[in-house]
């Protein structure tokens, strides 16, 4: 059956349309070409020149994995019980969430209704992609994916302090993708993780790791020049060394310098662009890290930023967290340290816009928005749920689009923080052709989603209809339609069908060969089987929701 | 050769996980544990849906089921002795029915998670302690009665990465009755048991962590524990490259012992400020890892413990326990479980349903939460899956509204 979307104003930043008013014909889940005059219209949507646009893409959310869910169980107080309607009543039970703490329903659902139809768990560690997988298998409408974190994991910190060839490194990078089902690769804290296992509490970017005698440099060296070698499109994803440290923006510079040149992608930037001027010993160095993205063009962000009001981070940086678990709100954490993998950090937050620090953060975050050129080289994030629930996006879309809405939210923060912050001169003001950009076109291209993100013949039918509206936020809140793979899930901002997305992976070709040196480490050191530690397509598909979606690379 | 014989599998008796089972062991019931001997000896063939009683074609027992939920007014989902995709059958099974969910261990797990809700907790898992712990205090527990090859599998190894593993200093801390054997070190070392009964753990544990936290302590003796020997073991776990505490809450069975776990994993959040320390709980099973976490992030809360009395229905799941059986009194009953469920009073319906790691496939967290392992089926059955007959039930009960 052919479905047609009649009058569609379309931006579609990956064919360089704003605007243009154009029919879409879909078939099978895919935007096709005009059919020919003989073949038969099934359904016709006649948006009458309403906004279309790709279903947006969250390329940095932690929506699933054992950190997420061990902020759900530490949070109760978060919870409520909600009253739903059907659909979502058939498959979410009445116990809802806080949108810092969503259950996997409650995430899916939320997400499709803001028009997003993809959302990508950046923190997968390894050993524990298997529960990442399930939680994301139950989580319903939109398609999902991750990226596994390496880079403090004993067995490659073994490799490199032995000195392993490139072509070693390359190949267990290459494994691990296809062992965890994963799409891209991720690096927390470089050595940082396993530094703090030796009870190191601070790990800089060239400081020799206590017991491995190699540095974080090395170590993103060494996985940004196999990420690029393996040839998967998603660069590395680098979370930088000393996150939340006043001061920290010199460490961020540096990291850019780290992979000579090849691709690397510095997430939730916002937390790495701190200063050390004032009274306070805390400033904004967002113009210094902003130019330094301008210039360096191998280089992306997004934002992680912090929005006020009640949340969670949780991370992988248990070095970090450890740290910050001092000023949990409320007063509780977890720290664990996990199977010579890596570790985890849950810290409950409380963003206060009368708190100088976290009206300081605010600002820097948007900061970096306007004072990067370039949309296609910074995504809109929240780091959900760190610097705020995914929940908060249409209104963070509303302060980059609107300068005195943007003002008016400035006026009311800490004076000490106003003082600190050039925001007020920052004049930019978002065009929905730079947010469709930096939403939908841009992390599409960076994650290597060659068929997503875009209206192109070809691409799958993951569209969005809003109506244009003078408040961006509204807007953004509550599109008039949403298909997902050609299906009609969303009408006015409601759920009408449920639906279960597909898991997105990356499997470049390897030398299988190094399997053998892993499984022998396996069987020297750890508790569980190399064999277990492989997840299968069958175990994604399994009761009969997901599936595996593998993208060709290169 | 077939692949069979290739195949680890892995044991779900305990929350241990062990995934180094052959065909062979199974084939030849060779086992170091008597645990997993006891699991794959279990016969699961011959056993029929029944109601009343009765043997009954499959179809009718889930009609009788789907009645039986359909006249309750509060029905209970409990036992739930499964893995991840039986939890996520039962609670979908809850929802539907309006049911109130439980599971075989909610005590033993809602004393530690009343720990996390309150203070959170920093901990460790299997492969780190096992490359990485140079002391181990066992608090109030031997662990083996539980985990039966900790010590050969984590503690006693050939191999760690960064420690001596025949160097480690074994430290038990009270308990009743424990089985201190297992923490003789390889060489003959015996292990320092310090003993005092469970019931006196709550001072002597409050003692311990004030002297981590180097609070004055006047008293000579805590419960009949010499103070002096308390100072050696905080010692101790300060000088460690990496303390491990480790408790059982199954074997903190008095009233307020999450008292007693706060004690322990705020010792160690004290020890972290300088030195490395992590928590560890053990123990655990019948799937209560994989229930509480699956409910966890299908409904945003944790498993819950409500009153029987309060429920008129009780869907009961017991398929790693077959003796386990709803306390007596409880009426109707509908065992979705083990097929050789041992029960006194026939229930109003049975359906024995495939075992996850025995005759059926699954996946099962292990017990320090982190990782999930496949089950495989070692001996495959005709059964139905758990997640089969939940649906038949729910397709039923969706017939009856119709």
């Amino acid at each position: 059956m052919i479905t047609l979307l009649k009058n569609a104003k379309v931006i579609d930043p990956a064919h360089n349309k704003d605007g243009v008013v154009q029919d879409i014909y879909i078939r099978d889940g895919r935007i096709i070409a005009k059919p020919a005059d003989s073949e038969k219209i099934g359904q016709i949507y006649d948006l009458n020149g309403k906004i279309v646009m790709a279903g947006a893409i969250d390329m940095h959310s932690h929506i699933g994995g054992g950190k997420v869910n061990i902020a759900r169980m530490l949070l109760p107080e978060y919870q409520a019980m909600r009253k739903l309607e059907e659909p979502e009543a058939h498959i979410c039970g009445a116990n809802c969430s806080h949108h810092a703490t969503p259950n996997t329903t409650d995430t899916g659902m939320r997400y499709i209704e803001m028009g997003y139809t993809a959302a990508f768990e950046p923190a997968i560690l390894a050993v524990n992609a298997r529960q990442a997988h399930m939680e994301m298998g139950d989580t319903p409408m939109i398609d999902k994916g991750g990226y596994a974190m390496l880079g403090n994991d004993d067995y490659l910190l073994r490799l490199l302090s032995q000195n392993a060839d490139q072509k070693t490194i390359n190949d267990y990078v290459a494994w691990t993708l296809h062992a965890t089902q994963t799409i891209g690769i991720k690096v927390v804290n470089p050595g940082g993780i396993s530094a703090f296992k030796f009870n190191e509490r601070r790990q800089d970017l060239d400081q020799l790791h206590s017991y491995y005698n190699i540095t974080p440099r090395r170590i993103l060296q060494a996985l940004s020049r196999a990420v690029n070698e393996i040839g998967i499109a998603k660069p590395l994803h680098v979370h930088c060394n000393n996150l939340g440290v006043a001061g920290n923006f010199q460490t961020t510079l540096d990291t850019m310098g780290a992979s000579d040149g090849l691709p690397m992608h510095l997430t939730h930037i916002q937390f790495h662009s701190y200063g050390t001027e004032g009274d306070k010993k805390f400033s904004s160095a967002a113009a210094n890290i902003a130019e330094a993205i301008n210039n360096n063009k191998h280089i992306t962000a997004d934002v992680g930023q912090i929005l006020f009001g009640q949340t969670v981070t949780a991370s992988g940086d248990n070095m970090m967290q450890h740290l910050n678990a001092k000023v949990a709100n409320p007063k509780k954490s977890v720290i664990m340290d996990i199977e010579c993998d890596a570790g985890c950090g849950v810290v409950p937050f409380k963003y206060r816009d009368e708190n100088y620090v976290n009206a300081l953060q605010w600002a820097i975050g948007l900061e970096v928005f306007l004072s990067v050129d370039d949309p296609w080289r910074v995504f809109l994030t929240t780091d959900h749920p760190n610097g705020a629930p995914f929940t908060s996006y249409p209104h963070l879309i509303r302060l980059l689009m609107d300068k005195s809405f943007r003002n008016d939210a400035f006026d009311k923060l800490n004076l000490d923080a106003q003082a600190m912050s050039n925001l007020k001169s920052l004049d930019r003001e978002y065009s929905l052709y730079e947010i469709v950009t930096m939403t939908r076109s841009a992390p599409a291209k960076l994650i290597g989603l060659q068929d997503r993100g875009h209206l192109g013949v070809g691409a799958a039918a993951d569209i969005t209809v809003y109506t244009d509206q003078a408040d961006k936020e509204a807007m953004f809140a509550k599109p008039d339609l949403v298909f997902k793979d050609g299906e009609l899930v969303v009408k006015e901002g409601k759920v009408v069908k449920v639906v279960w997305g597909a898991t997105h992976t990356a499997k470049p070709a390897f030398d299988n060969s190094v399997e053998k040196d892993i499984k022998q480490y396996f069987d020297r050191y750890h508790t569980m089987q190399m064999q277990n530690f492989k997840i299968s397509n069958d175990h994604i598909a399994e009761d009969g929701r997901n599936h595996v979606i593998n993208h060709a690379q290169g | 050769m077939t692949n069979q014989e290739h195949i680890m599998h892995t044991c779900p008796a305990c929350g241990l996980l062990c995934d180094d089972i052959t065909g062979e062991a199974i084939a030849k019931q060779q086992f170091s544990c008597g645990k997993a001997a006891k699991f794959y000896a279990r016969t699961t063939s011959g056993a029929q849906p029944q109601v009343g009683g009765k043997n009954v074609p499959l179809e009718d027992a889930v009609k009788a089921a789907a009645g039986l939920l359909n006249q309750a007014e509060a029905p209970l989902v409990a036992g739930s002795s499964t893995d991840v995709h039986g939890a996520r059958a039962l609670v979908n099974l809850a929802q539907h029915t309006g049911a109130a969910m439980t599971h075989l261990n909610a005590s033993s797990t809602l004393r530690n998670m009343k720990v996390l809700q309150h203070r959170g907790w920093q901990t460790t898992t299997l492969t780190e302690v096992r490359n990485r712990a140079d002391v181990i205090l066992m608090i109030g527990t031997d662990v083996v009665t539980h985990n039966a090859r900790f010590f050969e599998r984590v503690v006693w190894v050939n191999d760690a990465m960064f420690t001596e593993p025949a160097a480690r200093k074994v430290i038990y801390l009270g308990g009743d009755k424990l089985n201190t054997k297992p923490g003789v070190a390889p060489d003959g070392r015996a292990p320092e048991v310090i003993e005092c009964a469970s019931e006196h753990l709550p001072e002597v544990m409050a003692t311990l962590r004030a002297l981590v936290m180097g609070k004055p302590v006047t008293a000579d003796t805590v419960a009949g524990v010499a103070v002096s020997r308390l100072k050696a073991v905080a010692e101790t776990l300060k000088a460690a490259q990496y303390a491990t505490l480790v408790w059982v809450s199954k074997d903190l069975h008095y009233d307020h012992a999450e008292l007693t776990i706060e004690n322990i994993t705020e010792t160690v959040v004290a020890l972290n400020q300088k030195s490395r320390a992590m928590g560890l709980s053990l123990g655990g099973s019948d799937g209560d890892t994989s229930v509480n976490y699956a409910h966890t992030w299908l409904n945003g809360v944790i498993i819950d413990a409500p009153e029987w009395e309060s429920h008129d229905a009780v869907v009961w799941v017991n398929s790693y326990s077959p003796d386990a059986m709803p306390p007596a009194g409880t009426s109707p009953v509908i065992i979705l479980g083990a097929p050789d469920s041992k029960f006194e009073t026939a229930p109003a319906v049975f359906i024995p349903v495939a075992t996850p790691g025995l005759d059926g496939n699954g996946q099962q967290f292990r017990v320090d939460g982190s990782v999930t392992l496949p089950l495989i089926a070692a001996k495959p059955s005709d059964l139905p899956t758990l997640t089969q007959v939940v649906a038949m039930i729910q397709a039923q009960l969706q017939g009856d509204l119709a």
